[in-house]
């Protein structure tokens, strides 16, 4: 018989502390839209091969439909929602906006947070560089371009993604 | 199912006795997640040891160790350790995607036994060995000897996997990882070819070591093709002989990405371009 045992956790989502209760199996991506009401994280492929679920965790971007929420004690999570102000969008979506590369929008916000881990990593990245890592991120309507030009015009200019 | 978050060693080995059987090892997630999320497994406790601090060490002084935990990305960004094995960090560039990369470890890698699994040919042409921990005592193990078949392997449910000993490439060797896939990234090898040659003074192969994967339920050596390379320049006849011994060895499966015979025909191809990179990538 399996016993379902709740693990206690202790992670912070954009600066803010949350203290749950979950399954064992839970995942990241469950826990943030249905019970932290983080919905700007997509609930894509849940095998970790499209990358609309992507968020960081200590800087690092993963993919929250395969990561145990068990296993984040101690951990920063960062979402979308914790890349605008409260009225202005990051100059990194700003420049998706003023680029045309958002079409559906669904992919949007991986894109978003795994080209916020590139350049908080390389401030000054390739095309190449993001290319490779763009990687672990699929969109199927706009094409992958005009976010490679969004990300050039927020480098070029020097300002913080 | 139970959650067990395990910060030492000691903790670990200890809650794996306890559990044996019913415990699964869960380090970064990338293979376990799937397979649990698809039903494919149902452990009674998942065993956390990502934690493990002295488990995602790097040691370069003479024959390489890495921890378990290193990841995927590690071996794709340290730059002295992509020196030392450049296949190894070639393949860890395969892996996935970023995401994957980031949390995804070579122990898991390893464990996980897929016969697809991208850092393993490198590990086999050099060398490596791995040891397992248990409460019980150590032992290490070659990893040609580690995997039995798909998703099986030696490791005992009370053991870990707690290092991965390996041999730096030398000068005047040469390594290259290959992948055969449709898509340049995130893509499951339809073929996978590790080579790693060394040339003595004249220009002939002094040692060889040749591993496949994707082609036979185990990752492999194939000891035959390497026998055959010894002491040539990778003349035609050398290549043709070796092209035979991998023939001989690979036994691939149809499936939903590739087809039996097409992996058989694109492996001569791939084994060729591997061993002329070699060539070209020797140091001098």
């Amino acid at each position: 018989m399996t016993v379902e045992t709740r693990v206690a956790v202790a992670f912070s989502v954009n600066g803010i502390a949350h203290r749950l209760e979950v399954d064992p199996g839970e995942t990241l991506l469950r826990t943030l839209r249905d019970r932290l009401a983080l919905t700007g994280t997509k609930d894509g492929c849940v095998e970790g091969e499209c990358g609309a679920c992507t968020v960081l965790v200590d800087g690092k971007p993963v993919d929250s439909c395969i990561l145990a929420t068990a296993t984040l004690e101690g951990r920063r999570v960062r979402t979308v929602e914790g890349l605008s102000g409260d009225d202005a969008l990051c100059p990194l979506q700003q420049a998706f906006v003023d680029h045309g590369a958002v079409q559906c929008g669904f992919c949007t916000p991986g894109f978003l947070m795994t080209l916020t881990a590139l350049l908080e990593e390389n401030p000054s990245p390739s095309p190449a560089d993001v290319r490779e890592a763009l990687a672990g991120n699929i969109c199927r309507c706009t094409g992958y371009r005009q976010m490679i030009d969004a990300v050039a015009a927020v480098t070029a200019h020097g300002e913080r993604p | 199912m139970q959650f067990r978050r395990v910060r030492t060693l000691e903790e670990a080995l200890h809650v794996l006795t306890e559990l044996g059987d019913d415990a699964l090892t869960l380090a970064g997630g990338t293979d376990v997640m799937i397979q649990y999320l698809h039903g494919e497994i149902a452990p009674e406790a998942l065993v956390h040891i990502e934690g493990i601090g002295e488990l995602a060490t790097v040691s370069l002084n003479g024959r390489t160790t890495l921890g378990p935990l290193v990841t995927h990305r590690a071996l794709v960004t340290d730059e002295a350790l992509g020196t030392a094995h450049p296949a190894l960090a070639a393949s860890a560039r395969t892996v996935g995607g970023w995401q994957t990369q980031a949390v995804g470890t070579i122990g898991g890698n390893i464990c996980n036994a897929s016969p697809a699994a991208d850092t393993v040919p490198p590990l086999l042409v050099a060398d490596a060995h791995v040891t397992l921990v248990s409460r019980r005592g150590e032992r290490r193990v070659p990893l040609t000897d580690f995997f039995l078949d798909r998703r099986k392997t030696v490791l005992g449910p009370d053991e870990l996997l707690t290092a991965i000993d390996l041999d730096p490439l030398r000068t005047g060797a040469g390594e290259v990882y290959l992948k055969l896939g449709r898509r340049g990234a995130m893509e499951v090898a339809l073929v996978g070819i590790a080579v790693r040659l060394g040339f003595a003074g004249d220009g002939t192969v002094g040692s060889a070591r040749i591993a496949l994967s994707s082609v036979a339920p185990t990752p492999r050596r194939v000891p035959d093709a390497e026998a055959a390379l010894i002491g040539s320049r990778l003349d035609a006849d050398a290549l043709d002989a070796a092209g035979e011994a991998l023939r001989a060895a690979a036994h691939p499966i149809d499936d939903a990405r590739a087809s039996a015979s097409y992996r058989r025909r694109t492996l001569r191809g791939l084994f060729e371009r591997a061993a002329i990179q070699c060539r070209e990538a020797a140091t001098r």
